[in-house]
């Protein structure tokens, strides 16, 4: 318990540090939200200057940012200039479509992971395991980037999938089974792009981990005693092998949020990551600064979960963390 | 012993590879910012034996290609005349490895220009972009790498080393780099950065960022090394015999770390070529006229090219047989490598 | 058992002549969907056209999400383009004429001396939530428009003669505008100001909070407005989605009330080419303002759709130097560039150089039209015949710079590099906005035609936002490539790029007093047509001002695209025109040719 709150309260900490970091760095930049209306022939400098003010962009940083933490302890996230909405509501729609995606596709990845990296550790070295061992490195090789242009022009081509968005127009005249399919046809390209993406890393850890302990002599004793080979590898080897694993989970479970973005951005899918990338260049301030804690929050949780996994996993970390 | 022969061969490769790329100028037949505005988004052409009469000719040629009547995207051979491929003829000049004026390269034409994999929309031959689009992200990647890892070993030998406040302070600072989304850290640092500089301070600027964002991993890799290795017998009789710290941390504890570093190095280059890659697909990094294989990418994003002009996904091809070798060199040295369990579990490293 | 058979029987035949008696009484008041029975105090703006069937839902993408249904705030194009399909004004221009016509207007009187304007509302109009228009309606949203601290855009608009226009009511539909100085621009000052309702802002203005009202978010009870559509839904990061305003007050020649579709939906997509590959498969209907290149490609796929180039649009694109007076700020080595840039005959040898026919051919793939001045074909009332379309020349170049004290050295490699009356190399950078390719590409081209003088060019791809604060704020540059696309064809629309002191002027943007004899004549003759009323009179004092460009060169004018869009085969009645909104300006009289398009929607 009281480790959990000691990580709780380095969480904060590292969350006020990078809030600051991210306040500093925008200052450093030229240009803001409202030069691209200075562009603008019928608007005057002047209404552009009371726009500034308004929203206190003229302020020096030390007063902008404390204005921004006394938001967030009310539970808003500042003003974004673009959307002319505030900052919250507009990430938690943008990240729970992210999710919807990477959510789908981390299952997807670990649930495939788990039986192909124990099956080809179970057969090292032979040729299940190379043929397999083989396609990993090539998909490794691919980009992501590389990957999901593929798909994209293979949409276009075929028409056999939409070409990118969440859904399609009339989907709100949809019975609730077409919205569903309607849903899983937008969401398909994206997701094999992601699952290709991370699937051959993920394999070749579980198969590391397991190999790795599958030389153990209490594997040997339980296959002496006559416990099938399948129970063996999942109850057994697996979750000895787990300690790597579960840490690995957790950094899946933390880059949920980030882990899209290109992915996001070139088949056109409305998540956290277009919205950053587009606030960036906008100079959004608030934006910004909201979607980069709210990925880090992932991440920090990620690895919170992790280290709860771990801890309830493996006895061995509980007798450490006792004795210390 | 069949480790130290697979790493042989797999550095063998990648020297090769590495070699094609640095000579550019002599595989290139063009300058890669040389225009031919009369031949946009031309496909690449066909090298020919047997010409149209049916007779075989000994030299490979090609038939240059003209628009054709009322269009501005569709070509056709001119088969009226043949343009004989040259081999070892001499050129554009250009310098290799930056310094070396030479003249020589291995193909060209006279009478019309050789697009063995189409043009660009400018003209520009994608040939030519692609290998000096090579020397870009390469060079990114390692450049990139070095920063990250001279960066990452000092401050993991000093965490190491010195250990107390020293070492808490910068492990503190250390989680706050690794628990930024590096993607994220990466678009905010460059897009926060001047974006008006010229090409190559452009693109010494994406090195730079990119070797910031990624420090902290080895950091923590090179503070395991040295923590352990600090209180091994030799470095504390060389202590005894009055050694200072900064001959213990040369002579003995940096040889030590090599290996982590060169593993580390192999893992990281191609993570940091893929970066400089995203960045500029984003048209976050490297300016025109340079090209990198992340910026020849970009224009996929065009609808007419994504849909009609399947030769400007050979970019992505580039890149394959580079990451196949250091994702094996990689696995090579991980395999050779003792690895320091020390505090295990906040030290994973999914790469 | 009987009984029972017979007693529903009998009911049943009673309450089936009952229910045929009461349908042909109340079907026809139920009736079609579209109620035709108009008001008979309304009085209605019959459009001329082909007759179209109601129904059905159009479908467009906008490039990226508007930021606001506000028409005081809204200052980006997606924003104005949905508000343009929500809004009405007293009076508009038609974009095929481009002239004026009334709208809820009815008729004006310009007094003799151009200082009083008198509109005639038309009676009867009612706002998209039934409730009716006035002449108080009018008079608040002026009073809104000219308010100081509401800060709308629209208010730089009425200020006219260094004044603000006053506005009153001398009965229930007339109105008198009253103005400083006459306006040359007359009553199509009026086309955009959108009038707003009264009675749901009058409240929210009087608290100061009119500004953060009319989200994209609002609900559409809070919402109010005169277009053929009304707010229906929004749906963020996807869509928003207008339906049919049943009050609206225009009919077709049969005197049915427009709009004909049920509904226009607005998609939002992230890029320009994501607008096509959504366009291309089918899930919109209409494509606007395609880049050349796109064109082609949709062009060779033609499936169930058709595209169109609706012929030069206006906007101009041109290359312009840092003319600013940076006094002490500026390095030594800028000062020397300055000067370079600062003799007219440098500026006129690189108009010369320019290869403008190449930039039309390879960046809008011909379809474009190279320019000499800031007004294209497109704009037709106000083009200047008697500009010259002086053909690349680059013996002509050499000859000017030759006269301005340039030379030219030759190197080793045989590449001549263009040099100073001191004998420095001319060297410059182009700043051009990283994310329009077009410009960027126009920018290259550039560079090389200027290698062709000895001119070192370098071009820095800069993004917007960073661009904009160089060339306005911090001036730290030494020249740009930029594009602006004037409103409206009319010479004001661009008027503070001309005026020295304007904003946008931007060689030498908000100056105090004009730095040039030039300019200073620019100044005088924009001031002198702005209180000129009549076409004539206008057209010589503009002519003369597009003159004085062409001799100085402040801006080099390159090209201008088409306007080029694509629509489904089954969308008629489109007619796009090279003002925006370019497609949805009569989006009152679109309609679906098969009812299949219609039923299946």
């Amino acid at each position: 318990m009281r480790y959990l709150l000691h990580r709780a309260l380095h969480a904060v900490f590292l969350l006020l540090g990078v809030s600051l970091l991210t306040f500093l760095f925008s200052s450093l930049t030229p240009g803001n939200y409202f030069d691209e209306m200075r562009l603008n022939p019928q608007i005057s400098p002047d209404t552009v200057a009371a726009l500034r003010a308004q929203y206190q962009l003229d302020r020096p940083l030390p007063i902008r940012y404390l204005h921004w933490l006394s938001a967030v302890a009310h539970g808003e996230l500042g003003f974004s200039f673009a959307y002319n909405t505030p900052v919250a509501p507009l990430l938690w729609v943008r990240a729970r479509n992210t999710l919807l995606l990477t959510g789908t596709a981390t299952l997807l990845a670990w649930l495939m992971a788990l039986p192909l990296g124990v099956w080809s550790a179970a057969r090292f070295g032979r040729a299940p395991d190379r043929v397999l061992s083989w396609a990993t490195a090539t998909l490794l090789v691919v980009p992501d980037l590389v990957l999901a242009l593929c798909l994209l022009i293979l949409a276009v081509r075929t028409g056999w999938f939409p070409t990118g968005g969440l859904v399609s127009v009339g989907f709100d005249e949809l019975s609730p089974l077409h919205k569903f399919r309607d849903l899983i046809s937008h969401m398909s390209l994206p997701v094999v792009a992601l699952v290709l993406a991370t699937l051959p890393m993920l394999v070749r850890h579980v198969r590391a981990s397991v190999t790795e302990v599958l030389d153990a002599p209490f594997l040997r004793a339980a296959r002496s005693h006559g416990i099938p080979d399948r129970k063996l590898l999942y109850q057994y080897a697996l979750r000895a092998a787990a300690n790597p694993l579960i840490s690995l989970f957790g950094f899946s479970v933390g880059t949920l949020l980030s882990g899209s973005l290109l992915v996001e951005v070139i088949m056109s899918w409305p998540g956290l990551g277009p919205l950053l990338l587009e606030a960036i260049l906008a100079r959004d301030l608030y934006v910004v600064i909201g979607g980069v804690l709210l990925s880090m929050l992932f991440l920090v949780t990620g690895n919170l979960f992790a280290d709860v996994l771990l801890y309830w996993a493996d006895p061995r970390i509980r007798t450490t963390a006792s004795a210390k | 012993m069949r480790q130290p022969r697979k790493l042989a061969k797999w550095l063998v490769v990648l020297v090769a590879l590495h070699a094609i790329v640095a000579a550019a100028g002599f595989f290139a037949p063009y300058d890669p910012v040389e225009q031919d505005r009369q031949r946009p988004y031309l496909p690449p052409m066909r090298i020919h034996l047997m010409d149209a009469h049916g007779h075989l000719h000994l030299r490979p040629f090609f038939y240059p290609l003209k628009l054709r009547e009322g269009s501005f995207d569709q070509y056709e051979e001119n088969t009226a005349t043949s343009v004989p491929l040259l081999f070892f003829r001499s050129g554009a000049s250009y310098r290799l490895l930056g310094f070396v004026p030479a003249r020589l390269h291995l193909f060209g034409a006279t009478g019309a220009r050789i697009y063995f994999l189409g043009s660009d929309a400018y003209g520009r031959d994608q040939l030519s972009r692609i290998l000096y689009g090579g020397q870009v992200s390469l060079l990114a990647g390692l450049l990139g790498a070095g920063v990250t890892l001279l960066l990452g070993a000092l401050v993991g030998m000093a965490a190491g080393y010195y250990g107390g406040w020293r070492d808490e302070l910068l492990m503190r600072i250390a989680e706050l780099f690794l628990a930024l989304p590096w993607l994220y850290l990466l678009f905010a640092l460059r897009a926060f950065l001047p974006l008006g500089v010229g090409p190559f301070d452009s693109f010494l600027l994406v090195v730079v960022v990119i070797g910031i964002v990624g420090w902290a991993r080895p950091a923590r890799l090179v503070r395991g090394v040295v923590l352990s290795v600090k209180e091994r017998d030799f470095v504390r009789a060389a202590r005894g015999f009055g050694a200072s710290d900064f001959y213990l941390l040369r002579r003995h504890i940096l040889p030590e770390t090599a290996s982590v570093l060169l593993t580390q190095a192999a893992i990281l280059v191609p993570q940091f070529v893929l970066a400089e890659m995203t960045l500029s697909f984003l048209g976050l990094g490297v300016p025109e006229p340079l090209s990198s294989w992340g910026n020849l990418l970009a224009t996929l994003q065009q609808y007419n090219v994504l849909v009609s002009c399947w030769w400007m996904y050979l970019p992505a091809l580039a890149i394959v047989p580079f990451f196949l070798g250091y994702l094996r060199l990689a696995s090579a040295l991980q395999q050779r490598t003792v690895t320091y369990k020390i505090d295990e579990k906040n030290d994973w490293n999914p790469s | 058992m009987r009984k029972q058979r017979s007693f529903p029987r009998r009911c049943g035949i009673t309450m089936s002549l009952l229910l045929a008696c009461v349908s042909t009484i109340a079907l026809p008041a139920l009736g079609s969907p579209h109620p035709q029975q108009t008001n008979a105090k309304e009085e209605l703006l019959s459009l001329p056209g082909e007759i179209g069937r109601s129904g059905g839902r159009l479908v467009i993408s906008l490039r990226a999400e508007p930021k606001t249904l506000n028409p005081l705030t809204a200052a980006d194009a997606p924003s104005r383009e949905v508000i343009g399909a929500m809004q009405a004004d007293l009076v508009h221009i038609n974009r095929a004429t481009q002239l004026t016509e009334p709208a809820l207007a009815k008729s004006w009187k310009i007094s003799p001396d151009g200082l009083q304007y008198t509109l005639t509302l038309r009676q009867g109009l009612r706002f998209s939530d039934g409730h009716p228009l006035d002449a108080d309606d009018v008079l608040f949203t002026f009073r809104v428009y000219l308010d100081e601290s509401v800060h709308a855009t629209q208010r730089d608009l009425l200020i006219v003669g260094g004044k603000p226009i006053t506005v009153r009511k001398l009965d229930a539909q007339t109105l008198v505008f009253q103005f400083a100085k006459p306006y040359g621009v007359e009553e199509r000052l009026f086309d955009g100001l959108a009038i707003l309702p009264r009675h749901l802002l009058e409240k929210p203005y009087q608290e100061g909070k009119l500004g953060q009202l009319w989200t994209t978010a609002t609900p559409p009870s809070e919402w109010a407005g005169l277009g053929p559509f009304r707010l229906k839904e929004y749906v963020a990061g996807q869509k928003l989605v207008l339906e049919r305003n049943p009050y609206y007050w225009k009919t077709d020649t049969k005197g049915n009330r427009l709009p004909y579709l049920d509904e226009l939906v607005f998609l939002f997509v992230p890029s320009a080419d994501v607008q096509v590959l959504r366009f291309q498969s089918g899930e919109t209907d209409i494509i606007s303002r395609l880049g050349a290149e796109n064109f082609s490609v949709l062009g060779r796929q033609q499936r169930g759709y058709s595209m169109s180039d609706a012929g030069p649009g206006l906007e101009y694109n041109f290359l312009f130097f840092n003319l600013n007076d940076l006094g002490e700020k500026s390095s030594a080595d800028f000062a020397l560039k300055q000067k370079w840039f600062r003799d007219v005959r440098f500026r006129q040898a690189i108009s010369a150089a320019v290869d403008r026919e190449a930039i039309v051919r390879l960046v809008y793939q011909g379809r474009g039209a190279a320019l000499w001045s800031p007004v294209t074909l497109g704009n037709r009332r106000w083009v200047n015949s008697s500009i010259p379309h002086s053909p690349r020349s680059l013996d002509r170049a050499r000859a000017l710079l030759k006269e301005a004290g340039f030379s030219w050295s030759t190197a080793s490699n045989g590449e001549s590099s263009l040099l100073d009356s001191k004998g420095k190399p001319v060297e410059f950078s182009i700043l051009t906005s990283s994310s329009n390719a077009d410009r960027t590409k126009m920018a290259t081209l550039l560079q090389d035609d200027l290698k062709q003088l000895g001119i070192h060019v370098q071009v820095i791809p800069l993004e917007f936002r960073s661009l904009i604060d160089r060339v306005t704020q911090t001036k730290e540059y030494d020249s740009c490539l930029l594009g602006l696309a004037s409103f409206d064809a009319d010479p004001n629309s661009d008027l503070n790029v001309w005026l020295s002191s304007g904003g946008t002027h931007l060689w030498n943007p908000s100056q105090a007093h004009p730095s040039t004899a030039w300019e200073a004549e620019i100044d005088r003759l924009m001031e002198q047509q702005l209180s000129t009323p009549g076409y004539d009179q206008r057209k010589k004092l503009y002519d003369r001002v597009l003159e004085i460009l062409a001799e100085n060169q402040p801006m080099i004018f390159l090209a201008s695209p088409d306007i080029l869009v694509g629509a489904k085969n089954s969308v008629a009645n489109l007619h796009p025109a090279v003002l925006e909104p370019y497609v949805l300006w009569n989006v009152e009289q679109l309609y679906f040719r098969n009812s299949a398009e219609i039923a299946g929607r």
